[in-house]
C-alpha cells in the first residue's frame, strides 16, 4: 500500500480549479499500480463536474475567491437592485409556508433546562449588532442575552486586534465564525475538530447566502445595522435545520462529494444525453436526483458547478415536500459560483410518487414557461428510448450490501474519487441499523478525516483499533478511502482489503460513478 | 521570542518566532465585585508593568469566557480560549482562584518591501492544549510544594501575605519555564525509574532504613541516581512534583562542581574532605564554614489531615541523590547536620559507586548500543514511571528531543485520541514525511513508538512494534 505514497503530497496544495481531461486510455486495469489523479476508479473520463474539490480545504479557506464567471454566460445575471424586488420581504415565507417540515420545528424549549444544554451540537446565527438570527434549539427571543454575550466576545478580542476562534471545556467546545455581517457560533458535545465544525458553519453561512445573496444581506445591515433578518428569513428556517440534520449524516458534505444512484451505464448515458437534448438559451445546470443521490448532471460548456453549491441544491430539495406538488420556481443563489447574483431554480418531480426529481437551472427569472417545457422535451425522449422503464428499475435497490464487494469483517467504507467528485458507499449494515449507530459510525469516519486532513499536520494513512471496531483511511493524490471493520479484522485483512475493494471499485465504476459527464 | 531559523525567502529574512509567554496572571473575582474595584481581583500579573486598565480588561475577559461556558456546561469550566494571535489557559485550582497563562501562536515575519511593516503570519495549530494546560497545572503545583495552598497563605496572613508570596515565588518561576520545548512528557509529568537488579536495590533499601533509624527526626526519605528515581517515601502526586524540582531545577544547577577537577577551585567542600564526595545541595555549602547558615527550604507535602511542612535536605555524592525530610517544627543544627554528613557521606560515596559498576555490567550483557530504528515513549498511569529514548537529556533550560517537532506533536494528538475514551486502544499513522507512529493504550500504560522505516508496511510496522514490545515490555500486554 505504500507504493504510490511519495506522490500523494502534491495534492495537497495544487487546488485547480480546471478540470482535467482524460482518456481511456490513461485508465490501468490494475487500480493500485500507477495511481494518479484522475485515474483512479471513478475518475471521470472526459472532463469534471464539478469545480474541483481538493478537498474541505476549499470550504474554509479564509480567501473567498470570487470567480466572476457571469461575463461567459449568454446573458448577465440581473443587477443588484432587481434582486432586491425579486425577494421582497415576503417571497421565502410564501413559498414555503405550506410546509410541514416548519411547523414541526418544535424550539419552545426552555433554555435554562438540562436538556436544552445537553444537545449535542447548538448553532446560533447572529447579526454583528448581536441580534439573534437562528438557533437550532430554542427560541431566538430566549436566547437573545445568550448571543448578545457573543457577540460582545467577538468584539471584544476584534477590539484587540486579535480574532475569537474557540473555547474548550471538557466534553464541550463553542467554536465562533465571524463572516460579516453575520456571526456563526456552534456548540458541539461532540468529538469533533474546531476545523470540522467551522466547515459545518460555513455550511450554514452559504446556506442563508443562498436564499438572499451576499450583495443583499451586505446592503441590508450597511442600511439598517440592527435589522431583524428573521423577517427575511421566516419560514424558512427548516432548510437550516435538514442541512444541520444531514450535516451529521451525509458522508458527502464530509467528503466535500456527491454520490450517485447504481445505474447501468447504458441507462445513465441515455437519461444524460436526454437531458443534454433539451436544452435552452438560459439553461446553465440541469439536475436529475434520486433522493439524495445523482442520477446525472448536464451542464453548460464552461460552467462548473462547485460540490457545495450542488449540496445546497440537494438540502433545498430534500427539506420540502411542496415541490411534490407541482412544478417549483425558486430564486436560489448558489454562493460558491457568483454571491451577488441569484439563478432561477424549475424543480420538479418526474411522477408525484417517484424520488426522481429534475432541477434545471437558469439565469433568466422569467424562464418558467421555457423550462417547464425543457422538462416535456425531457420527459419525452426519456419514454421513447426506454430508459425511463429500466431508470426506474434501478430506483427500487438505490444502494448495495458491502456483502456484495465479498471482503469479510468489512462492515462499511467511504470511497472517494478526487478528480471527479464523487464517493461511493454501501449501505448501513445491520450494527448500524439505528440513527445513534449511524451518527457514531459517521463521527468515526469524521475523525479520520479531519486527522488526515490536519491544516499543519496531515497524514497519509491511519489505522486505529478499538473494542467495537477497526477503521482504516488512506488519501492519495486520486482518492480517499475510509474503511470501518469489525474488531476481529487484522491489519494483514486490511492491508489485503484495501486492494480487493479497489479492484471491485474499478470492476463496477460505470455503474457507481458518472464517467462521462455530458455538457450543452 | 526565540529566533529559530532565520530563512532566506526571495533575498529577504524570513524570521520564525517560536510560541511564548505573554501573560500570566491570578485573580480571584469575589475580591472586587463591585465596579471600580476590579484591580483588588488581581493577585499577580506578569508582566507587571501593563498597565492597570489593560490589566482588568484582560481579566474581565477571562471572567466572561468562563461565565459563558457556563451557560452550556455548568459542571466543566472554560479551559482554554484560541485566538488568532494567541491561546489562554485557564485553571481554577481552588474555589475561585483562577490561574491563567497566555502563549503566543508560533508565528512567521514576513518582511515587506518599500519600508513597509512586516508580514505577520501565526500558526495557530501549532500549540497543543494538553502540553500547555498541563503546564498551568504544573506551576500551581510547584507552587504548592514550596507554599501550600492559596487558601493556607490566606489564613496566615490575608490577601496581603498571599500577594506576597506570588510575587515572589513566580517572579523567578516564570523565567524558567519555557514554552517551546514543552511536549507529551509534560502531560504525563512522569518519573524516571533507575533499572536496577535486585540485589543493589537491597543495597539501597537496607541504607534508606539504617539512616532513618539512626536519624529518627527524618520523616521521608527518596534516593536517585542519575537524575532517576530509585526508592521514595512520599506520596506519588508529591514525589512526581518534588522529581521534577530536582531534575529541572536544583540538580542542573549543582552539575557544574562534580563535572570540574578535583582541584578546581569550584569544589571547595570536596578538597577538605577526602573520605567521601558528599555534599549538601540544599542548606550549607561548607560546614567548616563558622558562618554557616543550617537553613534548609521547606515543601508542602500531603498528609492526612490537609497538608504537613517539611524541611528538604538533598544531599548528594557523586551520581547518587538521598532526600530527606524533616518535620518544619524541629529546628535543623549544625550538629545534626554534621552527624548526618559523616554518617550518609561515606555510605553515599560508597553505594554510589556500586551502582556505577552495575550499570555498567549490565549495558555490557545487553551488548552495544546500535541506533535503533525506532524510538519509544512510555508512561504509566498507576506508577507514573515513564521511558523516553526520543528525549536526550533534560536539562533546566531546554529539552532536547531527537525527531521532528511535528511528529511530537502527532504523538499528542494520539495522546488526545487516548484521553478521550476509556478504552483500549491502538493507532498506527503514516506522516506525510513517511515516518509511521504507533500508539497503544493498555489499561494505564502508553506506548508512543515513532519507526524510521519509510517503506514498510503497515503489517511490518505493526511486526516491529511486537518485537519492541517484546525486548522492552516483555511482561506488559498490549492490546493487538
Amino acid at each position: 500500500m505504500d507504493a504510490e505514497a511519495p506522490r500523494a503530497a502534491v495534492s495537497w496544495e495544487n487546488g485547480t480549479l480546471a478540470p482535467v481531461d482524460h482518456l481511456r486510455s490513461d485508465r490501468a486495469d490494475s487500480p493500485t499500480p500507477g495511481l494518479v489523479e484522475g485515474t483512479e476508479p471513478g475518475a471521470g473520463q472526459k472532463s469534471a463536474m464539478f469545480v474541483r474539490a481538493q478537498s474541505f480545504e476549499d470550504l474554509t479557506a479564509e480567501s473567498e475567491e470570487l470567480i466572476q464567471r457571469e461575463a461567459q454566460l449568454d446573458k448577465p445575471i440581473e443587477s443588484a437592485e432587481e434582486l432586491e424586488v425579486l425577494v421582497g420581504e415576503k417571497s421565502i415565507e410564501e413559498q414555503h409556508n405550506n410546509d410541514v417540515a416548519s411547523e414541526n420545528r418544535t424550539k419552545e424549549e426552555d433554555v435554562s433546562s438540562e436538556a436544552w444544554r445537553s444537545h449535542r451540537k447548538h448553532v446560533f446565527v447572529l447579526s454583528e449588532a448581536g441580534k439573534p438570527i437562528y438557533s437550532r434549539y430554542g427560541t431566538e427571543e430566549a436566547l437573545s442575552s445568550t448571543m448578545g454575550v457573543m457577540m460582545a466576545l467577538v468584539s471584544f478580542v476584534e477590539a484587540e486586534k486579535n480574532i475569537i476562534r474557540s473555547i474548550h471545556a471538557d466534553g464541550c467546545k463553542v467554536v465562533f465564525l465571524a463572516k460579516s455581517p453575520l456571526v456563526l457560533v456552534g456548540v458541539s458535545r461532540t468529538c469533533q475538530s474546531d476545523k470540522e465544525l467551522l466547515r459545518e458553519l460555513q455550511y450554514i453561512y452559504y446556506q442563508i447566502v443562498s436564499l438572499l445573496t451576499l450583495t443583499q444581506l451586505n446592503h441590508i445591515f450597511q442600511h439598517k445595522q440592527n435589522y431583524d433578518l428573521r423577517r427575511l428569513l421566516a419560514g424558512s428556517e427548516y432548510l437550516t435545520d435538514n442541512l444541520l440534520h444531514r450535516l451529521d449524516r451525509d458522508p458527502g458534505l464530509l467528503l466535500s462529494a456527491v454520490t450517485c444512484l447504481p445505474l447501468p451505464s447504458s441507462t445513465r448515458d441515455v437519461v444524460s444525453s436526454s437531458l443534454q437534448a433539451a436544452k435552452a438559451k438560459n439553461l446553465v445546470f440541469s439536475i436529475l436526483l434520486a433522493g439524495d443521490r445523482l442520477v446525472t448532471l448536464v451542464r453548460k460548456k464552461d460552467q462548473f458547478l462547485h460540490h457545495i453549491d450542488l449540496n445546497l441544491v440537494f438540502n433545498l430539495v430534500g427539506s420540502s415536500s411542496s415541490f411534490r406538488e407541482g412544478e417549483g420556481w425558486t430564486p436560489i443563489c448558489l454562493p460558491k459560483f457568483n454571491t451577488a447574483g441569484f439563478f432561477h431554480a424549475h424543480i420538479s418531480y418526474l411522477e408525484p410518487a417517484s424520488d426522481l426529481c429534475l432541477i434545471l437551472v437558469s439565469t433568466d427569472r422569467e424562464d418558467f414557461f421555457n423550462m417547464s417545457d425543457c422538462k416535456q422535451r425531457f420527459l419525452e425522449r426519456l419514454n421513447k428510448r426506454s430508459a425511463y422503464q429500466s431508470l426506474k428499475e434501478a430506483l427500487k435497490c438505490p444502494s448495495y450490501s458491502v456483502e456484495q464487494v465479498g471482503i469479510p469483517e468489512l462492515r462499511h467504507f467511504l470511497y472517494k474519487s478526487k478528480s471527479s467528485g464523487l464517493y461511493t458507499s454501501p449501505a448501513y449494515p445491520v450494527v448500524y441499523q439505528t440513527d445513534e449507530e449511524q451518527e457514531r459510525l459517521m463521527g468515526l469516519y469524521q475523525d479520520l478525516h479531519s486527522r488526515l486532513h490536519h491544516p499543519t499536520r496531515p497524514l497519509r494513512s491511519l489505522y486505529r483499533c478499538t473494542e467495537s471496531e477497526n477503521l482504516m483511511a488512506w488519501v492519495t493524490s486520486g482518492f480517499e478511502l475510509y474503511l470501518c471493520f469489525s474488531p476481529l479484522g487484522t491489519k494483514a485483512l486490511a492491508v489485503s482489503a484495501v486492494t480487493k475493494l479497489l479492484k471491485w471499485i474499478r470492476k463496477e465504476e460505470d455503474r457507481l460513478f458518472i464517467l462521462s459527464p455530458l455538457t450543452y | 521570542m526565540l529566533m529559530i531559523s532565520p530563512r532566506m525567502a526571495s533575498g529577504m529574512q524570513e524570521k520564525q518566532y517560536t510560541p511564548s509567554l505573554l501573560s500570566f496572571f491570578i485573580y480571584n473575582p469575589t475580591f472586587g465585585p463591585r465596579e471600580g474595584e476590579e484591580e483588588k481581583k488581581i493577585l499577580f500579573y506578569h508582566p507587571s508593568d501593563v498597565e492597570k486598565n489593560e490589566k482588568i480588561r484582560n481579566v474581565g475577559l477571562c471572567e466572561a469566557i468562563v461565565q459563558f461556558t457556563r451557560t452550556f456546561c455548568p459542571t466543566k469550566p472554560a479551559k482554554s480560549l484560541h485566538t488568532q494571535k494567541n491561546r489562554q489557559f485557564f485553571f481554577e485550582p481552588e474555589d475561585n482562584f483562577w490561574i491563567v497563562m497566555v502563549v503566543r501562536n508560533p508565528m512567521i515575519e514576513k518582511p515587506n518591501k518599500d519600508g513597509k511593516p512586516p508580514t505577520v503570519e501565526y500558526q495557530e495549530e501549532e500549540i497543543l492544549d494538553t502540553v500547555y494546560g498541563a503546564v498551568v497545572r504544573q506551576c500551581y503545583s510547584m507552587y504548592k510544594l514550596f507554599n501550600g495552598t492559596f487558601g493556607r497563605a490566606m489564613e496566615a496572613g490575608g490577601v496581603e501575605l498571599l500577594i506576597q508570596k506570588l510575587e515572589k515565588f513566580f517572579y523567578r518561576y516564570l523565567q524558567t519555564l519555557h514554552l517551546q520545548s514543552c511536549d507529551l512528557l509534560d502531560v504525563f509529568g512522569g518519573i524516571s525509574f533507575f533499572p536496577l537488579d535486585k540485589m543493589t536495590y537491597l543495597k539501597i533499601q537496607s541504607f534508606v532504613n539504617r539512616v532513618e533509624e539512626s536519624l529518627s527526626l527524618i520523616k521521608y526519605t527518596a534516593f536517585l541516581y542519575n537524575d532517576q528515581l530509585i526508592w521514595s517515601g512520599l506520596e506519588q502526586d508529591d514525589m512526581r512534583i518534588l522529581y521534577k524540582y530536582l531534575t529541572t531545577s536544583l540538580f542542573p544547577r549543582h552539575s557544574e562542581p562534580e563535572l570540574a577537577g578535583r582541584d578546581s577551585p569550584l569544589r571547595p567542600e570536596v578538597a577538605g574532605n577526602l573520605l567521601h564526595y558528599g555534599r549538601f545541595l540544599t542548606g550549607p555549602t561548607n560546614l567548616k564554614d563558622p558562618e554557616a547558615k543550617f537553613r534548609f527550604p521547606k515543601i508542602f507535602v500531603s498528609a492526612e489531615d490537609g497538608y504537613e511542612e517539611l524541611h528538604l535536605i538533598v544531599y548528594k555524592a557523586m551520581s547518587a541523590a538521598a532526600c530527606f525530610m524533616i518535620n518544619a517544627s524541629v529546628e535543623l543544627t549544625r550538629d545534626f547536620c554534621e552527624q548526618l554528613d559523616s554518617l550518609v557521606g561515606p555510605q553515599l560515596t560508597l553505594l554510589a559507586s556500586d551502582i556505577c559498576e552495575q550499570f555498567t555490567i549490565n549495558r555490557r550483557i545487553s551488548g552495544p548500543e546500535k541506533e535503533p530504528q525506532f524510538k519509544f515513549i512510555y508512561f504509566n498511569h498507576m506508577n507514573l514511571a515513564e521511558k523516553s529514548t526520543i528525549h536526550m537529556r533534560k536539562t533546566a533550560s531546554v529539552c532536547l528531543t531527537s525527531v521532528h517537532p511535528d511528529l511530537m506533536k502527532i504523538l499528542g494528538d494520539i495522546n488526545c485520541d487516548f484521553a478521550r475514551v476509556d478504552e483500549d486502544e491502538e493507532i498506527i499513522v503514516k506522516a506525510m514525511t513517511d515516518y509511521w507512529v504507533v500508539g497503544k493504550k493498555s489499561d494505564q500504560r502508553e506506548l508512543y513508538v515513532i519507526l524510521n522505516q519509510k517503506n514498510a508496511n503497515l503489517i511490518e510496522v505493526n511486526e516491529e512494534v511486537k518485537r519492541l514490545c517484546a525486548t522492552q515490555f516483555n511482561n506488559i500486554f498490549f492490546l493487538d
